[in-house]
């Protein structure tokens, strides 16, 4: 019983909704974990179980082996960062990030060392008395960082904080964060939607659906070996092709798509019958004046800058094959044209299927 | 160019409304400084004479200060009670909420002579002396909807995530109030208090059922109409006129100010207001 912040069986209903479902989990002090899933999958309440506001239907939450599933949100030594800015209006940048250390009763002198230190680490020196209305978004968040920081939480909470910047600050914010939570070494949970951001992130993924675990791995794993179809679409927004092993022999495995036989590596617990192959946009190729792979026609083309992202409909398959091509290698293939589509069998998993559910 | 039409005619009646609203309180103020007792044209020369007897007179510094005991009591009141009952419907997650808050404002729907007349028997009954107690009681009842309606919307808008954001940073409930909620919404606050102030100094209809043997300012007046016509209820009239106005003023003002310091409070990423 040594994790540091552990989530035991907590489900949580609103109403007759489930909206958290039987969620275990377990992390370590100086972790940064990301809670990913789409809307509605049950990530936000779950933080908010952790923080507090939220009192699950059943379940325990630990932390550091103390259950603290009935304690008040203000009793809880974890701190939040908001999707939207919280900053109180009515006080500057330095009351702000001061406010947890002043109900806490730190004595004065030591506040003002706390709080430069802590605007120090997200980098806003020099704006102790700016007020919220003259920060820019990026700022604001900083700011609630630090604010949460200085309290020196055992666990530092993120609910999707940068959701609301633009690009170009999101990315400088990600690579902020991945600093500060080097330089603090404190333990990081982290809500978003985002996969890249996720992947970009975290130490660990807990992938989320319908308010149950999909996978927990490390963003390698997950995206390298999903464990579940959504898992693959959701994290690598791989294509999941309904196919049939038929023939199943140590690590390797023969697929039947339509007319076509495929090799592909086995992972434990595939046999015969019908399987999900997952493949990565960027295995696919498309090729023009080939007799390999299965026929498609284009159907959507668009520029990614650093190649092209395709969408193929190939006859007998329920969605569009999805293709990244570099740049480089291939010259654009137009919408409308007649492809073959291919990929490396080696880069592709297989996932049992269930013929009945799906 | 402004597209809008500018009528002579809008103008016209725009003036007649306006006329129609002031002169007659411009009037009464007007008389108040009159030379003799007349209380119509022509207008003889200006005088201070019915102020100083106005102010000379026990019965009306009496009725003044009764007044102020009333308006004070009744406004300190309403602000306690009318900020806590404000903060616990606008913060209830209960289904009975919308009801609750509805059943609070009703009597500001209910005719003057209505609560007069229930206030009276109710006050009566439980065994109540008709006394100024009894005034600031009724006054209460008139006030508390008008201060909560102001208080509640006030607090509703409020971003509740700061509340969230507070309790998290280790604010018990008492302190996310104190220390988040009161120093972002104290200016309405004392400004809805001012109007609570400014209701109840004027107050006659209900007054009227539940005063006793004592006066307030209004019930002066009506009392002196009733015995000699002469520019001292001017004065008087100018004098009610006058505080009630600055108090309304001061409410405006402050409720005015209250909301610029608020619009930092937009939030400047999505551009929401808090």
């Amino acid at each position: 019983m040594s994790h540091h912040l552990v989530l035991e069986d907590v489900t949580h209903r609103y109403g007759r909704e489930v909206a958290v479902d039987q969620v275990s989990l377990a992390i370590e002090e100086g972790e940064l974990v990301t809670l990913l899933g789409p809307s509605g999958c049950g990530k936000t309440t779950l933080l908010r179980i952790v923080a507090g506001f939220v009192r699950p239907s059943e379940g325990r939450v630990l932390l550091e082996g103390r259950d603290v599933t009935r304690t008040a949100a203000y009793r809880r030594p974890v701190n939040m960062v908001f999707q939207r800015s919280t900053l109180f209006p009515h006080l500057d940048v330095f009351e702000n990030v001061a406010f947890g250390l002043r109900i806490a009763g730190v004595p004065r002198g030591e506040v003002a060392g706390r709080v430069t230190e802590a605007l120090a680490l997200v980098r806003l020196h020099g704006f102790d008395r700016r007020r919220a209305h003259e920060l820019s978004g990026g700022q604001l968040q900083r700011v609630a960082l630090a604010r949460a920081l200085v309290n020196r939480p055992k666990v530092l909470l993120l609910d999707e904080p940068l959701s609301a910047l633009d690009l170009k600050i999101r990315l400088e914010m990600e690579a902020e964060l991945r600093r500060v939570h080097r330089e603090t070494g404190a333990t990081f949970v982290y809500v978003t939607h985002d996969q890249r951001e996720a992947l970009a992130l975290s130490d660990r993924l807990v992938v989320l659906n319908d308010g149950r675990v999909e996978q927990i791995g490390t963003p390698d794993e997950i995206y390298r070996t999903p464990a579940s179809p959504f898992a693959a679409r959701f994290v690598g927004d791989a294509n999941v092709i309904p196919v049939e092993v038929v023939g199943a022999d140590g690590s390797s495995a023969t697929v039947a798509l339509g007319e076509l036989r495929l090799a592909t590596r086995r992972p434990d617990g595939v046999g015969t019958g019908p399987a999900w192959l997952v493949v990565r946009p960027e295995v696919v190729r498309l090729a023009q004046n080939e007799a390999a792979g299965v026929g498609g026609i284009v159907r959507d083309l668009a520029f990614r800058g650093t190649g092209f992202s395709y969408r193929v409909d190939v006859p007998g398959l329920p969605d569009p094959i999805k293709a990244e091509m570099s740049a480089e290698t291939a010259p654009p293939v137009d919408v409308g044209s007649d492809v073959r589509v291919t990929w490396d069998p080696a880069a592709c998993g297989l996932l049992p299927r269930d013929a009945t559910r799906d | 160019m402004d597209v809008r039409q500018r009528s002579p005619l809008t103008a016209a009646i725009t003036l007649a409304a306006l006329v129609f609203l002031f002169l007659p309180l411009a009037l009464v103020v007007l008389f108040s400084f009159h030379k003799t007792g007349g209380l119509s044209f022509p207008f003889t020369g200006f005088s201070l004479r019915w102020y100083r007897d106005t102010f000379g007179s026990f019965e009306f510094r009496e009725a003044l200060k009764n007044s102020a005991i009333v308006a004070v009591c009744v406004s300190v009141v309403t602000l306690l009670l009318g900020t806590l009952a404000a903060y616990g419907i606008s913060r209830s997650s209960s289904r009975l909420r919308a009801p609750v808050g509805l059943l609070f404002f009703l009597p500001i729907t209910l005719p003057g002579l209505f609560v007069g007349i229930a206030m009276l028997v109710f006050l009566r009954r439980v065994g109540f002396e008709l006394s100024l107690l009894t005034v600031a009681i009724a006054h209460f009842v008139y006030t508390f909807p008008y201060f909560l309606l102001i208080a509640k919307a006030t607090l509703d808008r409020l971003d509740p995530a700061l509340e969230e954001a507070a309790a998290d940073l280790g604010a018990s409930p008492f302190k996310v109030f104190r220390k988040v909620t009161l120093p972002q919404v104290w200016p309405i606050l004392v400004g809805a208090t001012s109007l609570a102030f400014a209701l109840s100094f004027d107050e006659f209809i209900i007054t009227f059922f539940v005063i006793g043997s004592d006066s307030t300012l209004p019930m002066f007046i009506w009392s002196s109409l009733r015995r000699t016509i002469d520019p001292s209820i001017n004065v008087i009239s100018t004098m009610l006129m006058l505080i009630t106005l600055l108090l309304w003023v001061f409410a405006f003002v402050f409720t005015l100010r209250a909301g610029r310091r608020r619009t930092p409070a937009v939030d400047p990423i999505l551009g929401e207001g808090a």
